[in-house]
C-alpha cells in the first residue's frame, strides 16, 4: 500500500513538475492578439512588397458593452509594412503594432492589380499556405484600379469590418448575380496547380475617393464616399493577371465553370430589346470531350430552370407555345454568353475553363502528351460546342403583364 | 504474460484504432496519386495473408506470447535472439509513433512549445495506462472508439453537407494502369499501416475466445482499410491530388475546408482529438507490448515495474531518431519499411511459421499415431 | 477488546467454551461474564456499570403469593415505548391473579415470558456484555431474584422522526416515501416493496463502541453469491470505534481508495433499493441514517434515477442524453473556454472571438486565473449556502449572485463570457442526479483547467484519456465499474445511456447478478387488443 502510494506521488510530482516547468510557450491571451482581419499586398517603387495590416478593433465591433462603447471609434485599424519579402514585410509590422499579430481569424487577402499582371501571385502565396496559422479558407481579391492597400483601409457600413463586407459581398453577388467567384487560397492553390486549368479571382474596386473612405465620416452618412464594390473577374495565365472579364464575359464563364446559381437573362421579343426578364434559379452544367481529333472537342451542356421574373412589353405568357418560343430565346441568349466568354478566352490561351481536366479524364493517355503545350498549343484551337436547355418552370405571382389590358 | 483476458469485441476496436493510429494523418499510399485509396485496399488485401500467417503461429502455441514460442521453434540461443530484437523493433516503433505525434503537434498547434515536452507528456499518459495493464487498455479503448467513431461519422457527414466533395478530382482511375498502385501497397501500405498488426501476435493470447481470433483480426482490418481508403479518397476528393501530395496532414486540410451552416468551421481540434486518441492507442500499444515482451524473455516478475525505464527510453529515442521532421519523414518513407518492417513482418514470421509447421505437424503426426 | 467483541455474536453454548478456552484473557477475567443469582447484585454492578446514569429506569416489584418474588425492570428512559412497558409487562406481570397464584420462585422467569409478557421480541439472556447491548439498544431488561438469567423484552420505542417525504432524491413521480433513521422502519420499507422470503437480511453489530445494527439485504438467488460473501467478508474486518453514517462503511469497504469516483452507491427512497435489488445488488442498511448503501455501483448507475423507469422510454432516454451532457459540461466547460480563449483562438468563430477579446480587453488576468476565481468563487457560495441557516441562506444568494456576479463584470474584474461558462458549469453539476458524482466532477474539474491553461487542447485529451483510463481501471467488488459499456455487454448497453422500454428488458446485468437472470416474461411488448388499419366497417357485425 506504502509502495504504492509512492509511486502515485511520484507520478503526481512529474506530472505537476511538468505542467509548472513547461511554462506557457503557445499560450496568447486573446486580448493580448492583434486580430487581423484583412491583408493586402502592394508594391511600391523600390520593389518592396508593402503589407498593409487590417487589425479589427474589438472594442469597437462588438456594441454593447461598458467600456467599449461600441462604434465610438473606428472599427478596425490599419498598419503597413514593406520589406523583400512577405515575411519580412509582417514581422517589420510588429514593430508598429503593440501585440502579437494573429492571422488565424484574417479571411481576405487583396493583392493589388500592378503585382498580379507583373509578378503573379504564386511568390506571395506559399508564405500564406506554409504558415500553420494562416487560414487557406480565407478569400482572395484582386484590387482593381486601386491599391490593395486601399481596399483595406475603406471603412464600410452595415458590416463594420471591411473584409467581412468585402467576403460577404462576393458571396451575395455570386449568388445572385454570378458574375464574381468566390475564391479561397486553397482554390487558388488547387487550380494553380493543376496543368489543365487556370485561376479566375475577383475583383474589387473602390467606388468614389479612396481618401475619404479612411475616415470615421465616410459611415457617418447614408451615401458613403467610398464603397466597395465587386467588379469583374480577373483572368490569370501562368499565376500572372492577364484580363478582366466583365457583364456577359464573366458571366459566360460562370455559366461553363457551373457556378452560377441565380442569374438574370434578358431576352428580346418580337424586336423590342430587353423584353422579357428570366431569373435563373437553378442550373446545370456539364462539360465533356471528344478526343478523337488531335483537337480535342468540347460539348457544354447546360441546363436551366427559372422564372419570368420581368416583362416590359405585352407578352401573352399564359399560352404554353409561347412559353416554349421564350425558352428559345433564353437558350440563345445563353448561348451568346458561353460563346463570347470561349471566344475571348481561347484568345488569351489561358484555359480558365478547366477544359484541360476535362480531356484529362476523358483520356489520359492523350492528355500526356498534350499537358505540357495545352494553353498554348491546343486550348486556343479546341472546338467547343455549346448545347443549352433553358426551362421556364413559373412566372410569379401574375399572368399576363397589365399591359396587355391596356393594349386591347 | 499478465492474467489478462480480453473479449474479441475488445481486440477488434484496438486493431482498427491501431490502425487508424497514425496512418489517418498523412498523406499514405499518395505515390499512387488518385489511386491512393485503391493502393490501400490492395495493401488491405496483402494484409490480410500476413495476419493468417500470425493467425497460424497463434494457432499452434494458443496461450503463450512469441517471444516463448519463438525460443520453442527456434531454440533457446536463436529464439532469445529473435524474441529480442522483436523487442527493440517494439521499441523503435513506439518512439517513431511518439515523434510523428510530437512533431504533428509541434507543427500544427503549438509552435512555440519544445517537442520534447509533447512527447514527454504522451510518453507519460502511455506509462500510466501500461502500469494499469492490458484489460484497462482494452476497456478505455472501447470507450474512446465510441468517441473516434462519432468523429469520424459528423465529420463525413459535414464534409458530405459541406459540398466540397468534387468527384471529379479522383479521375481518371488508373491513369498510368496498375502498376504504380500495386507498387505503393506492396512497398508502402503493406508494412505500413497493416504489416505492422504484427504487435497483435502478443496480444492474441490474451484473447478470451480464441476461436473468434482469425475473424474478428480480419473484420478489423477490412474495416480499418476500408476507413483509410475512404479517407485518403476524401482527402483527394477535397482538395485534389497536387495538394494532397504537397501536404504533410492532407486530413487537418480537409477538415479545415469544412464550413457548413456559417458556425461550423474551423473544426481543427476535432482532428487533434482524434488523431491524439488514435496516437496514444498506436503508442501505448508498442509500448505495452515491449514491456510484456522484456518481461517474458529475461523473466522478470513485475512486468509494471519497466513501464518507467523503458517509458524513459521510448522518450528518449523519440527524440534521437532524428534530427528534423524531413530527415524522420525519408526514414519512414525509404527506410523503414524496407529495412525494418519487411524482416519483422514478413521474413521472421514466415520462417517461424514453416519451421513449426514441420515441428508441430511431426508432433500433431506421432500424436494421431498414438 | 478484540477477542471480547468478537465473542459476542457466537451462541451461549459457544460462549461457555469460549470462556474456558479464552479464560486468560485480561478483559473476561475482569467482569463477570455471567449474571448472578442475587437481584441487588445484579442491580448494583448494572448501576455501577452504567455509571449510575440518570436515564436509567429501574423499577423493583414483588410479586408472587406473598410477593416473595422480586423483580427489577430495566429500561434506558427515552429509547424505550414506554406505553408498552406498562401495558404489556408490568400490568401483566403485577394485576395478573391466575400468575400471581401460579408463580414459583425457580421458573418465575419461564412462567413470565410464556403467560405474561405480551410483546413480541422476548428472549433470555444470560452474560453481562448481551444485557448490557440489549438494554443499550432500547429492550427491557426483567431480573428475577434468584434466577441467574435475565429477560429482554423489545420495547423499542421513543421519539424518531417519521417517515418523510425524501430530501435528497426528490422526484416528480413515484413513491414519496424516504428512509428514516431507524434501521427496522428501513428494512420494513423495503419489504413492503419485496414480499418474498427471498429477500433475506443478515444483521450485524459493528462498531466497538457504538454496536451499530448493520443488515445486508439482498434477494437470495438474485444477487451473486461471490458478492454477498465479498460483502460480508469486507464488513466482518471493520473494526473501528463507531459508524454513525452509513459513509463510514463506505468508505471502509470501497475497492480503490485513491479516487474520487464513489465506487459505492447510496440512497434515501426503498423504491431505488428495491429495483438495485432486483437486478442483484446488495443493500447495507446501517441503523441511524436513512442512506443506504448499494453495491456493487457501476459508472452509470450514478447518471440513473429511478424515476427514469417510471417514465416512459423515450423521454427517459432523452432525459439521460441531457444528464451525460451536462457532466461532460460541468467537467470541461471551463477548460474549454480557457484553452479556446489562450490557445486556440483559431477554432472560436471570428464573431464570437472579437466579442470574447472586446469583453477581455479591459481584464487584468489571464483566462485561468479568472477562471480560477470566479470557479473557487463560486464554490465558496456554494460551500456557505448549504451550511447557513436557511434564513441567511438568501443573503448569500444575493451577495453572491448580485455583487459578486454583476460587480465584477462592472468593476472588469471579470468578463461576462466567463461568468456563463462558469454559471453553465455549476448548473450543469445540479443536474447530474448524484451528488456524489457532481462533487467529484468539481475537484476533477481543476485538473482539467490547470491541463488546458498548460497545453490547451493537448492536455484536455490527455487528461480526458489519463481520466477514462482512471475509470476503466476502477472495479466496485469486483464488477468493472464502466461496464456495460466498457467492457461492452450488447444486451444491457440499452439501459445506461439509453433507457430500452421495459418491455424489452428482459436478463438482469450479467456481472452482477446470481444465477437467476430472467427477470421478465416473454412477449411484454403492449399493443392494441385487434388490427384497426383500413378496416371495411360495413363487413362487420353490427353495422
Amino acid at each position: 500500500m506504502n509502495k504504492l502510494n509512492r509511486k502515485a506521488m511520484f507520478l503526481f510530482f512529474i506530472m505537476i513538475s511538468t505542467v509548472f516547468i513547461s511554462g506557457c510557450w503557445s499560450q496568447k491571451e486573446l486580448n493580448e492578439l492583434a486580430i487581423i482581419s484583412a491583408m493586402a499586398i502592394d508594391k511600391n517603387e523600390d520593389g518592396k512588397y508593402v503589407k498593409t495590416i487590417q487589425f479589427v478593433n474589438p472594442g469597437n465591433v462588438a456594441g454593447g458593452l461598458q467600456g467599449g462603447g461600441g462604434g465610438q471609434g473606428p472599427a478596425v485599424t490599419v498598419y503597413t509594412a514593406t520589406g523583400d519579402t512577405i515575411l519580412e514585410a509582417h514581422i517589420n509590422a510588429s514593430a508598429k503594432v503593440s501585440r502579437r499579430l494573429y492571422h488565424a481569424h484574417a479571411n481576405l487577402l487583396v493583392i493589388s492589380e500592378e503585382v498580379a499582371r507583373e509578378e503573379g501571385i504564386d511568390g506571395i502565396i506559399d508564405a500564406f499556405e506554409r504558415d500553420p496559422e494562416v487560414r487557406t479558407e480565407s478569400k482572395i481579391v484582386i484590387a482593381r484600379d486601386a491599391k490593395a492597400g486601399d481596399i483595406v483601409k475603406s471603412l464600410t457600413s452595415i458590416d463594420k469590418v471591411p473584409s467581412e463586407k468585402v467576403n460577404k459581398t462576393l458571396l451575395v453577388t455570386e449568388r445572385a448575380r454570378g458574375e464574381n467567384i468566390v475564391v479561397s487560397i486553397q482554390d487558388f492553390i488547387s487550380v494553380s496547380a493543376s496543368l489543365g486549368r487556370e485561376p479566375v479571382i475577383s475583383g474589387f474596386r473602390i467606388k468614389g475617393e479612396p481618401e475619404k473612405g479612411k475616415k470615421m465620416e465616410n459611415v457617418q452618412q447614408s451615401e458613403l464616399d467610398a464603397t466597395l464594390e465587386a467588379s469583374g473577374l480577373a483572368v490569370f495565365k501562368e499565376e500572372k493577371l492577364i484580363d478582366w472579364y466583365e457583364g456577359d464575359l464573366a458571366k459566360g464563364t460562370m455559366w461553363i465553370l457551373d457556378k452560377i446559381q441565380q442569374t438574370d437573362v434578358k431576352v428580346s421579343w418580337k424586336g423590342k430589346k430587353n423584353a422579357v426578364v428570366y431569373n435563373v434559379i437553378r442550373q446545370k452544367t456539364n462539360v465533356s470531350a471528344d478526343t478523337k481529333n488531335t483537337y480535342p472537342e468540347m460539348t457544354i451542356h447546360v441546363r436551366a430552370e427559372g422564372d419570368i421574373r420581368e416583362l416590359t412589353t405585352p407578352v401573352d405568357i399564359t399560352d404554353p407555345a409561347v412559353i416554349s418560343d421564350l425558352e428559345k430565346e433564353i437558350e440563345k441568349e445563353i448561348k451568346k454568353q458561353l460563346e463570347k466568354a470561349v471566344t475571348r478566352t481561347q484568345k488569351n490561351n489561358s484555359d480558365i475553363f478547366g477544359f484541360g481536366e476535362v480531356v484529362h479524364r476523358t483520356d489520359p493517355e492523350k492528355w500526356k502528351k498534350m499537358k505540357r503545350d495545352w494553353d498554348d498549343e491546343y486550348f486556343p484551337y479546341v472546338n467547343v460546342n455549346v448545347k443549352v436547355d433553358a426551362f421556364i418552370r413559373r412566372t410569379g405571382l401574375r399572368t399576363n403583364s397589365f399591359h396587355s389590358n391596356t393594349e386591347k | 504474460m499478465e492474467k489478462a483476458k480480453i473479449s474479441a469485441y475488445q481486440l477488434f476496436v484496438l486493431i482498427v484504432l491501431f490502425e487508424l493510429g497514425s496512418a489517418m494523418l498523412i498523406p499514405l499510399a499518395i505515390e499512387a496519386k488518385q489511386d491512393a485509396w485503391l493502393a490501400i485496399l490492395i495493401g488491405m488485401a496483402a494484409g490480410f495473408c500476413l495476419f493468417l500467417v500470425y493467425y497460424s503461429l497463434y494457432a499452434y502455441y494458443p496461450d503463450t506470447p512469441p517471444t516463448d514460442y519463438a525460443q520453442k521453434i527456434m531454440g533457446t540461443v536463436l529464439g532469445r535472439m529473435i524474441a529480442f530484437l522483436y523487442v527493440l523493433y517494439f521499441v523503435y516503433l513506439s518512439a517513431r509513433v511518439v515523434r510523428d505525434f510530437g512533431e504533428m503537434l509541434v507543427i500544427v498547434f503549438y509552435p512555440e512549445t519544445p517537442l520534447f515536452i509533447m512527447n514527454a507528456l504522451m510518453v507519460l499518459v502511455a506509462v500510466y495506462t501500461v502500469r494499469k495493464g492490458i484489460e484497462v487498455l482494452a476497456r478505455t479503448g472501447e470507450l474512446l472508439f465510441v468517441l473516434v467513431s462519432l468523429l469520424a461519422i459528423s465529420g463525413l457527414f459535414l464534409i458530405v453537407v459541406a459540398g466540397i466533395i468534387e468527384i471529379s478530382n479522383l479521375q481518371p482511375v488508373l491513369e498510368e494502369g496498375m502498376k504504380p498502385v500495386i507498387k505503393t501497397a506492396f512497398t508502402q501500405t503493406l508494412y505500413f499501416p497493416f504489416g505492422e498488426i504484427v504487435v497483435f501476435m502478443m496480444i492474441l493470447p490474451y484473447l478470451n475466445q480464441p476461436k473468434k481470433a482469425k475473424r474478428t483480426g480480419l473484420l478489423a482490418l477490412g474495416i480499418s482499410g476500408v476507413t483509410l481508403a475512404l479517407i485518403m479518397a476524401l482527402n483527394t476528393s477535397v482538395l485534389g491530388v497536387a495538394t494532397v501530395e504537397r501536404s504533410l496532414f492532407p486530413l487537418l486540410s480537409t477538415i479545415q475546408a469544412i464550413e457548413v451552416a456559417g458556425f461550423l468551421e474551423r473544426l481543427d481540434v476535432s482532428f487533434m482529438v482524434a488523431s491524439v486518441i488514435g496516437g496514444f492507442f498506436k503508442i501505448t500499444l508498442f509500448f505495452y507490448v515491449s514491456v510484456a515482451g522484456t518481461a517474458s524473455l529475461f523473466k522478470i516478475k513485475e512486468p509494471t515495474q519497466l513501464a518507467y525505464p523503458l517509458g524513459v527510453v521510448i522518450l528518449l529515442l523519440s527524440m534521437m531518431i532524428a534530427s528534423n521532421f524531413t530527415e524522420h519523414l525519408q526514414e519512414g518513407v525509404d527506410i523503414v519499411p524496407l529495412y525494418v518492417h519487411f524482416p519483422f513482418q514478413v521474413m521472421i514470421p514466415v520462417i517461424l511459421l514453416i519451421i513449426a509447421f514441420f515441428k508441430k505437424g511431426k508432433q500433431n503426426d506421432q500424436a494421431i499415431n498414438k | 477488546m478484540v477477542p471480547f467483541f468478537k465473542r459476542k455474536k457466537q451462541s451461549n453454548k459457544g460462549k461457555r467454551q469460549e470462556r474456558d478456552s479464552s479464560g486468560s484473557s485480561k478483559n473476561s477475567a475482569e467482569e463477570k461474564d455471567f449474571i448472578g443469582s442475587s437481584l441487588a447484585a445484579n442491580v448494583d454492578k448494572i448501576r455501577q456499570k452504567t455509571g449510575y446514569s440518570s436515564d436509567l429506569v429501574i423499577r423493583l416489584i414483588n410479586i408472587g403469593p406473598q410477593s416473595e418474588i422480586k423483580i427489577a425492570v430495566l429500561y434506558v428512559k427515552g429509547m424505550v415505548d414506554s406505553q408498552s412497558i406498562n401495558d404489556f409487562l408490568i400490568e401483566q406481570i403485577m394485576k395478573n391473579k391466575a400468575l400471581q397464584e401460579k408463580i414459583m420462585p425457580n421458573e418465575a422467569l419461564d412462567i413470565i415470558t410464556e403467560e405474561a409478557v405480551a410483546l413480541g421480541g422476548v428472549k433470555s439472556v444470560q452474560d453481562w456484555e448481551e444485557l448490557f447491548t440489549v438494554l443499550m439498544a432500547g429492550n427491557t431488561i426483567l431480573l428475577i431474584d434468584g434466577i441467574n438469567k435475565a429477560l429482554s423484552a423489545s420495547t423499542q420505542g421513543g421519539a424518531r422522526r417519521s417517515v418523510q417525504e425524501s430530501t435528497t432524491n426528490v422526484s416528480v413521480r413515484g413513491s414519496k416515501e424516504a428512509f428514516t433513521e431507524s434501521i427496522e422502519t428501513n428494512t420494513a420499507m423495503v419489504r413492503r416493496i419485496i414480499n418474498n422470503p427471498n429477500l433475506w437480511t443478515e444483521s450485524m453489530k459493528i462498531g466497538k463502541m457504538t454496536k451499530t445494527e448493520v443488515s445486508i439485504m439482498y434477494i437470495n438467488g438474485i444477487a451473486k453469491n461471490e458478492i454477498v460473501e465479498e460483502v460480508r467478508k469486507r464488513l466482518k474486518r471493520i473494526n473501528i470505534d463507531g459508524i454513525l453514517e452509513s459513509g463510514y462503511i463506505e468508505q471502509l469497504i470501497e475497492d480503490q481508495t485513491l479516487t474520487t469516483f464513489p465506487t459505492v452507491h447510496h440512497t434515501e427512497r426503498p423504491d431505488c433499493v428495491a429495483g438495485n435489488l432486483l437486478e442483484g445488488r446488495i443493500a447495507i442498511l446501517v441503523n441511524g441514517t436513512p442512506f443506504v448503501l448499494l453495491v456493487p455501483a457501476l459508472f452509470i448507475d450514478f447518471f440513473q434515477s429511478v424515476e427514469d423507469y417510471y417514465e416512459r422510454f423515450d423521454i427517459s432516454t432523452a432525459l439521460r442524453f441531457l444528464r451525460t451532457v451536462t457532466f461532460l459540461i460541468s467537467l470541461i466547460a471551463p477548460a474549454v473556454y480557457i484553452a479556446a480563449t489562450t490557445f486556440h483562438q483559431e477554432m472560436i468563430p471570428t464573431q464570437l472571438a472579437i466579442i470574447i477579446a472586446a469583453q477581455r480587453e479591459s481584464v487584468p488576468f489571464p483566462a485561468f486565473v479568472e477562471a480560477l476565481i470566479m470557479e473557487v468563487t463560486f464554490e465558496i457560495l456554494r460551500e456557505a449556502g448549504i451550511r447557513m441557516p436557511k434564513a441567511i441562506g438568501s443573503t448569500v444568494s444575493i451577495v453572491g449572485a448580485l455583487v459578486i456576479g454583476q460587480a465584477a463584470v462592472q468593476a472588469g474584474i471579470v468578463s461576462p463570457a466567463m461568468v456563463i461558462i462558469v454559471s453553465m458549469t455549476a448548473i450543469a453539476s445540479f443536474a447530474t442526479p448524484s451528488y456524489a458524482v457532481a462533487i467529484s466532477a468539481r475537484l476533477v474539474r481543476f485538473v482539467f483547467m490547470i491541463s488546458a491553461a498548460t497545453f490547451g487542447f493537448y492536455g484536455i485529451i490527455l487528461a480526458f484519456i489519463m481520466l477514462t483510463v482512471h475509470l476503466c481501471s476502477l472495479r466496485s467488488f469486483g464488477v468493472p465499474y464502466m461496464s456495460p459499456l466498457a467492457p461492452f455487454i450488447p444486451g444491457e448497453a440499452g439501459d445506461t445511456i439509453l433507457r430500452k422500454p421495459i418491455w424489452a428488458y428482459s436478463k438482469r446485468p450479467h456481472l452482477i447478478s446470481g444465477e437467476n437472470k430472467v427477470s421478465e416474461g416473454k412477449h411484454q411488448k403492449p399493443g392494441p387488443p385487434g388490427p384497426r388499419n383500413m378496416t371495411n366497417h360495413y363487413t362487420e357485425k353490427g353495422e
